[in-house]
């Protein structure tokens, strides 16, 4: 009963059952930090173009090009057990028979790393240099989580399985985060409000049109 | 060792017991996957194409029932592409319709386009049946032996080696 190997064992079972019950605890700490977001976004531009999904495709698909601005507020996530808040703004739709919003496709996202996960970013190591180095000594600066955006350009241009999109109605942007943490349950934005955390404030712009196909001043001339 | 080979009745009842924690073990797993209704709940992350989220050897724990909502996009699940068997796990950035028929695109979020080139030819999106279930939960490093064993299965015959030696040191 008193063998090394007795004794590596007992060690080593102890130390996984201590490293659970921190994770655990680590984890429902989560559930205590109260959430109070807020966002506030707009389209500035839209338009309707023809492409083709990539170089070699013969497929010709509408895409619509979006630009918005977006403020937002998410610093309220952000706790010593967030790794990262993964904000993404998409564009919903309803499909002709229904009201419900049955079409969505993201059209813009951003990574905001906690200070603790920031040399975990795929940024060059200049970038990630500085980056460290501004974070240090700070517990999370209050600015991030901050987004002020204007005229922004959409990352992705979108379509849909049809590759039809141009006068579509009923069109919103909504503003969605997801926060992913060190250990525990990864949570979205929430539909309900429970505890202290509550649903973002705002968050949804005014419903648009996606206008006719573009057509180039070229081919008008012809 | 030895001492078991004299004692015939004791060996049979060594072997039960190891056979026992193996059952157990595999019931585990399996009641784990029924509950999860996902053919395999618990897994590893392989590539680095969900950074800064997911390094590889995170482990992820797998939810494949839509209780309170249809999976959604921004929800970041795990499928296998059609006729291959490497669990992919990206996040779900379109969704066009609902229900079952629904077409979801997926991306990595370290990736600079979106998933339809590793799809099977001639297919643009994926159902909600190609996808064995959404990441609920997340635990970090802890599954870097699972992909140093893969990747060097030397390491396998060396750790069974160390365990063997143990038992038979053991009974002396």
């Amino acid at each position: 009963m008193h063998s090394s190997i007795v004794r590596i064992q007992n060690v080593f079972g102890f130390f996984t059952t201590v490293a659970f019950v921190v994770a655990a605890l680590i984890a429902a700490s989560d559930l205590i930090a109260p959430r109070t977001p807020s966002a506030n976004v707009a389209v500035k531009d839209v338009q309707v173009v023809r492409g083709r999904p990539h170089y070699y495709s013969s497929k010709k698909e509408e895409y619509a090009v979006i630009k918005f601005s977006l403020s937002a507020d998410l610093s309220s996530l952000f706790t010593w057990n967030t790794k990262q808040i993964f904000v993404y703004v998409s564009a919903s739709w309803p499909n002709s028979t229904s009201t419900e919003l049955t079409n969505e496709a993201v059209i813009w996202d951003t990574i905001i790393t906690n200070p603790s996960a920031d040399h975990l970013q795929n940024i060059g190591p200049v970038a990630m240099k500085k980056l460290i180095r501004s974070a240090k000594g700070k517990s999370v600066d209050p600015s991030r989580g901050k987004i002020e955006l204007k005229n922004q350009k959409a990352k992705y241009q979108i379509t849909a399985p049809t590759g039809k999109v141009a006068e579509t109605d009923n069109v919103v942007l909504k503003v969605h985060y997801n926060v992913q943490p060190w250990v525990g349950i990864l949570t979205w934005t929430p539909q309900i409000e429970f505890g202290g955390w509550k649903k973002v404030k705002g968050g949804v712009s005014k419903v648009f049109k996606l206008p006719a196909l573009k057509v180039k001043k070229e081919e008008k001339k012809a | 060792m030895l001492s078991a080979l004299q004692n015939p009745r004791q060996a049979a009842a060594q072997i039960l017991n190891f056979g026992l924690i193996l059952s157990t073990a595999f019931m585990m797993w399996k009641g784990l996957s029924v509950i999860a209704d996902s053919p395999s709940p618990i897994v590893v992350v392989l590539s680095g194409s969900m950074e800064p989220a997911f390094q590889r050897g995170d482990l992820l724990f797998l939810w494949n029932r839509n209780w309170f909502e249809e999976t959604k996009v921004g929800e970041i699940v795990v499928y296998n592409v059609k006729g291959k068997d490497i669990p992919i796990v990206h996040r779900v950035v379109r969704k066009f319709g609902v229900g079952d028929e629904a077409k979801l695109l997926t991306k990595g979020d370290n990736n600079v386009a979106d998933d339809t080139e590793l799809y099977a030819r001639g297919q643009d999106y994926l159902e909600r049946k190609d996808i064995i279930g959404s990441v609920v939960a997340y635990i970090p490093f802890v599954g870097y032996v699972t992909i140093l064993l893969s990747e060097h299965p030397w390491l396998k015959t060396v750790m069974l080696g160390i365990m063997g030696l143990v038992v038979v040191l053991q009974r002396e």
